[in-house]
């Protein structure tokens, strides 16, 4: 079984998307043999009143029970902006929302910004993930009109580093830190904090080069199948996993990266 | 067809006869996966409908984009990856940095790199090597040292922009040769850009498309690389200024593996001019090829046939 942590449906709105909407996902999906997606509405990071493209998402995966079926929607919620508590109640209790994502960069908030702080613990008493993104495309070809975190510059893109201050505000919640990019090395007390909260990587990301030298550093319990889609391919995150030979992961620990993980954080097992 | 298969899983029918009719509530709906999870009913999945290793290893590979990293364990690294994914045959050269060594001594010593690497994986390796065009005498003594040596190729970075009349004589000797010039170049935001917004250190000799068009048009029987579409350059905007120019191509190396952009470069370049590369990302290297909706001879072309052809023209061509 294969369950994707990391897709969307949605518009990028400075390159066309294709396999951009639940249709298209799916037939995605059947091709390359997913089972379950977790997906979330690209716009939300663009509108900015959030809650318009979850009722977007929310609205689509109505429109057909082949979607219900195979969709895990996740909320995109701006914790600096006017109702977002209404919003985050809505999303899950009314609309099925499974956990959060959020996007401190393009929203325009520092990570450990009270808000986002409340937003974390709110979503971890409700017992769902709350999701981060490294970067959502690659800043060296980057439109004129996206934020300005550029590979090479003072204001660089973000590493875990940048990311395990919230982790650390809120060590209770789960965390799902996806479509990794850009090496960091880690302090003693950062890797101990990464080892022990509960919080999954996905495979989508750039710089898992060489996984099974991750699954080593991190352990084989920090990743799940990701693909970052529609914006990345629909394949890496799933050749980081199929082409681990049998000395580096056995078919126990492949289960756990296609979907054991997966459905732990999930709270789908 | 994968997704036939799925049409018919235990799963599929499962889950259409659990949910409850129209009109229920997503949420309602996602207890009763949970409820379907808790009784196994997702355990037929699927997976593995799709395999994914027996396509990898249904295409032979040439990846037109390898790195002559320098310890021997590196490289012994990135030879386990191109084993996974069944690549046969690394074109190899040493890796750009944001400004390259320009002495006689500095470029010797990046090609013995490549010529250690040949020596330890023969007939796995294809080598590249480098020269300065600003020393023109060290530059033709090392095409003539390094082809001797069997390399295939050779790769050109910062030192110069690709148009500057240095390199001149340095494209006439390699039509001799039939042999293709590979050059790293950037299509970005800041130095070596499309816009001078962002200074990222890049060297500003490094070449941009327009100056590969000036070039290419200068030379049309020269054969020209651009470097790694996938290495950050923006790939629409590259591939956008070579659609007209036949004797430019390009390789889908690098760490960017953008959903769109093996199609994009097969529907701008057409199918001859477009390589498989990786520039060290392995995964993504074959991943974005595997996953474009280019046809399965196309995938055959990109993968291998392409750069064979390249190859034969120097006579070094793969059977």
């Amino acid at each position: 079984m294969l369950i994707d942590i990391n897709a969307y449906v949605g518009n990028w709105p400075f390159q066309q998307m294709k396999y951009n909407t639940c249709e298209l996902l799916l037939d995605r999906m059947n091709k390359f043999g997913v089972d379950i997606s977790v997906i979330s509405n690209l716009n939300g990071i663009f509108y900015k009143n959030t809650q318009s493209a979850n009722e977007e998402l929310h609205q689509e995966i109505r429109s057909a029970r082949k979607f219900s079926d195979r969709f895990i929607p996740f909320a995109v919620i701006n914790p600096i902006y006017a109702g977002w508590r209404d919003d985050l109640e809505t999303s899950v209790k009314k609309m099925g929302m499974r956990g959060v994502r959020i996007y401190p960069k393009y929203h325009d908030f520092g990570i450990t910004d009270p808000a986002c702080i409340e937003l974390v613990k709110r979503v971890r008493d409700y017992g769902l993930p709350v999701a981060f993104e490294y970067r959502m495309v690659d800043s060296r070809q980057r439109s004129w009109m996206d934020i300005d975190y550029v590979v090479g510059t003072t204001k660089r893109e973000w590493n875990l580093k940048d990311i395990l201050p919230i982790v650390k505000a809120v060590p209770d919640a789960k965390y799902m830190i996806l479509n990794y990019a850009n090496a960091a090395v880690l302090t003693p007390d950062e890797m101990n904090l990464v080892k022990t909260a509960d919080l999954i990587f996905d495979t989508s990301g750039r710089t898992i080069t060489n996984m099974s030298e991750f699954l080593k550093l991190y352990g084989t319990n920090k990743f799940a199948f990701g693909t970052h889609s529609p914006i990345l391919d629909y394949l890496t995150g799933q050749l980081r996993i199929e082409s681990l030979q049998p000395s580096e992961a056995d078919e126990r620990v492949k289960e756990q990266l296609r979907s054991g993980n997966a459905k732990k954080m999930l709270g789908l097992s | 067809m994968p997704g036939s298969s799925y049409l018919i899983s235990r799963r599929e029918f499962a889950m259409q006869s659990m949910v409850t009719a129209a009109g229920v509530g997503l949420a309602t709906q996602l207890k009763a996966e949970s409820v379907g999870i808790k009784n196994g009913i997702f355990s037929g999945g699927v997976y593995p409908s799709y395999n994914i290793m027996q396509e990898v290893r249904s295409y032979r590979k040439i990846d037109a984009y390898a790195n002559a990293v320098q310890t021997p364990a590196q490289f012994e690294t990135q030879i386990r990856l191109a084993d996974l994914l069944n690549i046969e045959k690394l074109i190899t050269a040493v890796p750009v940095a944001k400004t390259m060594g320009s002495s006689r001594e500095e470029i010797r010593a990046y090609n013995d790199t490549v010529a250690n690497i040949l020596k330890a994986y023969p007939g796995r390796v294809l080598g590249q090597f480098t020269v300065n065009p600003l020393d023109s005498k060290t530059a033709l003594e090392e095409i003539r040292r390094c082809t001797d040596l069997g390399m295939i190729g050779m790769k050109l970075f910062n030192h110069v922009k690709v148009n500057h009349p240095s390199v001149y004589p340095i494209i006439e000797k390699f039509i001799s040769y039939n042999m293709i010039i590979h050059i790293h170049g950037e299509s970005q935001l800041g130095v070596g850009g499309y816009r001078m917004k962002y200074d990222v250190k890049n060297n500003p000799g490094i070449s941009v498309p327009e100056d590969f068009i000036e070039i290419a048009k200068r030379y049309p029987e020269a054969m020209f690389q651009y470097a790694h579409i996938g290495g950050g350059s923006d790939w629409e905007y590259a591939c956008k200024c070579f659609t007209n120019q036949p004797n430019i191509y390009v390789d889908t190396g690098g760490s960017n593996n953008e959903a769109y952009l093996v199609d994009f470069a097969v529907q701008s370049l057409g199918e001859d001019r477009v390589f498989f590369g990786c520039d060290g990302s392995f995964y993504q290297g074959v991943g974005k090829i595997l996953s474009s909706d280019i046809t399965q001879h196309q995938k055959k072309k990109v993968f291998f046939d392409n750069y064979n052809e390249v190859l034969r023209k120097s006579g070094n061509g793969i059977n």
